[in-house]
């Protein structure tokens, strides 16, 4: 929630304050400093930009050594700035690097927000589906069928613009073809250097079609004209004395569809305002907050029960039930959830293939399960053991006396923090966007990148949550003032 | 039960930690018969008590109950269903109440009849407002415990063992928690039962109770019974130092 919240919020802070910094053409600050600051996402992978896997404080790639060369030609030295690629544009709008190099498609919706310099780079998209899926050839068949592509991309463009397909949307390149190859998606739709590296590789995949052709550009700020000009113009240099040829053929990437590159001149920013939400965006985004509140309730429930099973075996259970127990409250506790719903969702895929839906709600349950089990412990250290001697001596059974007398009392010790824990798991829920469910917070990305601003989008999303959170608190504070009076 | 005890204590020893709080009791209680347990502080009264259901475990001897015969080293897990079986027909009344805080005083009164025996919900509460009418508190049946004194909770409390129709009725310090002013109304149902035949076995400081209410007193002293007999022969004429010695804090 926060990682990608707070950019938004803080760009509707940023936008006024920044803009008297950015009057200043950038190339005077790049050459005052002798650094040209570049962003990119080395989640891309290999080619474009990604560590050395020999030496991981290296970072190698296509992109790298274009960067490196235009630098060098410009006067000075390149330094990159890691940044999520669907909020490349947002991130240089703000001053956080001077330009972008990192496959960035030139289209005309990212030409209403930046400048493109000449391409460096022309790809075809290829849509790869499975080898024994025969009867996808092109687009046209993919009505009712789940795709994937990167979100922000000229892929997620050319989907969108069809009727009745479903786009699940990723974060990195390798996810969407392991997704194809356990059948959770029907097809995928990117860019050739990706889909021949990390895609056609695997055997059970096959190419079907090109389905569109774009070219790679840097992008800057359209303000900072001077800089346009001296980058585009070291661009052509290292085209005419060959560098770009060789740095590409370095990389297997040349191909007769660069020779014909030198004829694509720059492409100037064009004028937009910012979009208005619409209301079909307004409904996208009512769904989106249907889908949070759906996996919220239903991991809820699964963790509210697992929480119950989880802190009785720890209580009443024998010694390897005890360790048992213990041990998944710790594992669960004590790593990150973002990376359990990626092992339970890819990690798991050979050996259990969960749709995205329920591997959301099953990743965010059994993490809440380990916080609901200790607030249950709290709970049932706290029913006196009087308790339980007054249920057994009248002549209760020690698993009545838990169901019926000590357990609806811990339960009430515990429902405040429990109503807590479900504020807390409603925004967390906003994690399970990088298995491809699109829930509120990703819509609000996807929106954002649509109206060409974050503030509606941002200000909107958190609205919903606090309409959402907001009832539970209450709840949760008019709880916690009613059991207070109770004596034990 | 060839005596037509429901209690019999016999050779009875407790050992908590290195204390032997319990060191060889022996004690009857015939059907319909009122037993007081005196003593200071400290001396086992409490720990015989809990012995008559196990609630706590004792080390030497036997305690037979309403037909069943505990031993040392039974455990709540393996032996559950014969402590079931005893603890269905044996009742208690703590000091502290225990009422369920969940639970309304019909709730608290049905909760073991209904789980336990499987009795009608609608004959259960019934049965409950008829208790709650005998110890006077007929109009709070939908009240919570909280809600209540100290001495209702305790009524609620005796009800609550009462609705198990038990052969025997275990009560520890029934008046200790109590504020003094309440005391009476409690002692008052305790009397009212003893007068109606239920066989009772009570730990308390109410000496001047136990003369009017108990058969038979029995005082124990250092985990030992050093006396015992009517209230007449161990309360006026007493021949045990403890006993005299408990006496003149009267």
């Amino acid at each position: 929630m926060t990682r990608r919240f707070f950019p938004a919020l803080a760009f509707v802070v940023l936008t006024h304050g920044a803009a008297p910094a950015l009057a200043q053409d950038a190339l005077v600050q790049v050459r005052t400093r002798g650094v040209l600051r570049w962003g990119g996402d080395i989640q891309g992978g290999e080619p474009y930009a990604f560590r050395d896997p020999h030496d991981s404080a290296r970072l190698v790639g296509f992109e790298v050594e274009i960067a490196d060369a235009l630098a060098h030609r410009l006067g000075g030295r390149a330094e990159f700035v890691q940044n999520d690629w669907s909020t490349l544009i947002p991130s240089l709008e703000r001053g956080d690097f001077d330009v972008i190099l990192n496959g960035l498609e030139v289209t005309a919706a990212r030409r209403e927000r930046v400048a493109f310099t000449r391409p460096y780079y022309a790809f075809s998209e290829t849509f790869v589906v499975r080898r024994d899926d025969g009867a996808l050839r092109s687009l046209d068949d993919l009505r009712g069928r789940r795709v994937g592509t990167l979100a922000a991309s000229l892929g997620f463009e050319l989907l969108r613009a069809r009727p009745g397909v479903e786009v699940v949307l990723y974060e990195g390149v390798e996810e969407p073809y392991i997704d194809l190859e356990q059948g959770r998606l029907d097809g995928v739709v990117l860019d050739n250097i990706i889909a021949d590296r990390y895609g056609l590789v695997r055997p059970t995949l096959r190419a079907a079609a090109t389905v569109g052709e774009g070219t790679y550009a840097i992008a800057i700020r359209p303000a900072d004209k001077a800089l346009l000009q001296a980058v585009d113009t070291a661009l052509g240099e290292m085209r005419r004395a060959g560098e770009l040829r060789a740095i590409l053929t370095r990389w297997s990437l040349w191909n007769e569809r660069q020779e014909r590159l030198s004829e694509v001149a720059p492409a100037a920013a064009t004028q937009a305002a910012p979009g208005a939400v619409t209301v079909s965006q307004l409904l996208l985004f009512l769904h989106a907050t249907g889908f949070t509140v759906l996996i919220s309730t239903l991991a809820m429930g699964l963790a509210v029960a697992g929480g119950l099973v989880l802190s009785v075996a720890r209580r009443y259970g024998g010694a390897p039930l005890r360790f048992a127990a213990t041990t998944y409250v710790e594992l669960f506790r004590g790593t990150p959830v973002l990376l359990q719903l990626y092992v339970l969702y890819y990690g798991l895929a050979p050996l259990l293939t969960l749709n995205a839906f329920t591997a959301a709600v099953v990743g965010l349950g059994m993490n809440y399960a380990a916080y609901e089990s200790e607030l249950y412990r709290a709970g049932l250290q706290a029913v006196p053991i009087g308790q339980t001697e007054a249920a057994l001596s009248l002549g209760m059974s020690r698993r009545l006396t838990l169901r019926r007398i000590v357990l609806p009392q811990a339960l009430r010790v515990a429902l405040p923090g429990i109503a807590n824990d479900f504020i807390a798991l409603l925004k967390d829920s906003s994690l399970v966007s990088v298995i491809t469910v699109v829930e509120l917070t990703k819509q609000m990305t996807i929106t954002a990148v649509d109206v060409r601003s974050w503030a509606w989008p941002g200000l909107l999303c958190a609205g919903l949550y606090l309409a959402l959170s907001y009832p539970l608190s209450r709840l949760a504070r008019r709880l916690e003032r009613r059991l207070v009076p109770v004596p034990a | 039960m060839n005596n037509g005890a429901i209690v019999r204590v016999r050779g009875l020893r407790t050992r908590v930690g290195d204390v032997e709080v319990l060191r060889g009791i022996d004690l009857d209680v015939q059907r319909g018969a009122v037993v007081a347990i005196v003593g200071a502080s400290g001396s086992g009264k409490t720990t015989l008590l809990r012995a008559l259901n196990y609630l706590t475990p004792f080390s030497h001897g036997e305690v037979v109950v309403a037909g069943h015969r505990l031993q040392p080293g039974m455990n709540e897990r393996a032996d559950a269903a014969l402590l079931r079986q005893v603890r269905t027909r044996v009742g208690m009344v703590f000091q502290h109440f225990h009422l369920f805080p969940h639970l309304t005083a019909v709730g608290n009164i049905t909760e073991a009849p209904r789980y336990v025996l499987g009795v009608d919900p609608m004959a259960a509460q019934a049965r409950a407002l008829a208790l709650l009418e005998r110890v006077g508190l007929a109009s709070h049946g939908h009240a919570y415990p909280h809600t209540l004194s100290g001495g209702q909770q305790q009524r609620v409390a005796i009800a609550r063992a009462l609705a198990m129709d038990p052969d025997v009725l275990l009560l520890d310090e029934p008046t200790s928690a109590l504020d003094p002013r309440l005391v009476g109304e409690v002692l008052a149902v305790i009397a009212d039962l003893a007068a109606g035949g239920q066989t009772m076995v009570i730990v308390t400081h109410e000496i001047a109770f136990a003369r009017r209410v108990a058969h038979r007193v029995v005082v124990v002293d250092a985990g030992l019974i050093v006396e015992s007999g009517t209230p007449d022969d161990v309360l006026e004429r007493p021949r045990n130092a403890a006993t005299r010695a408990l006496l003149a804090l009267e």
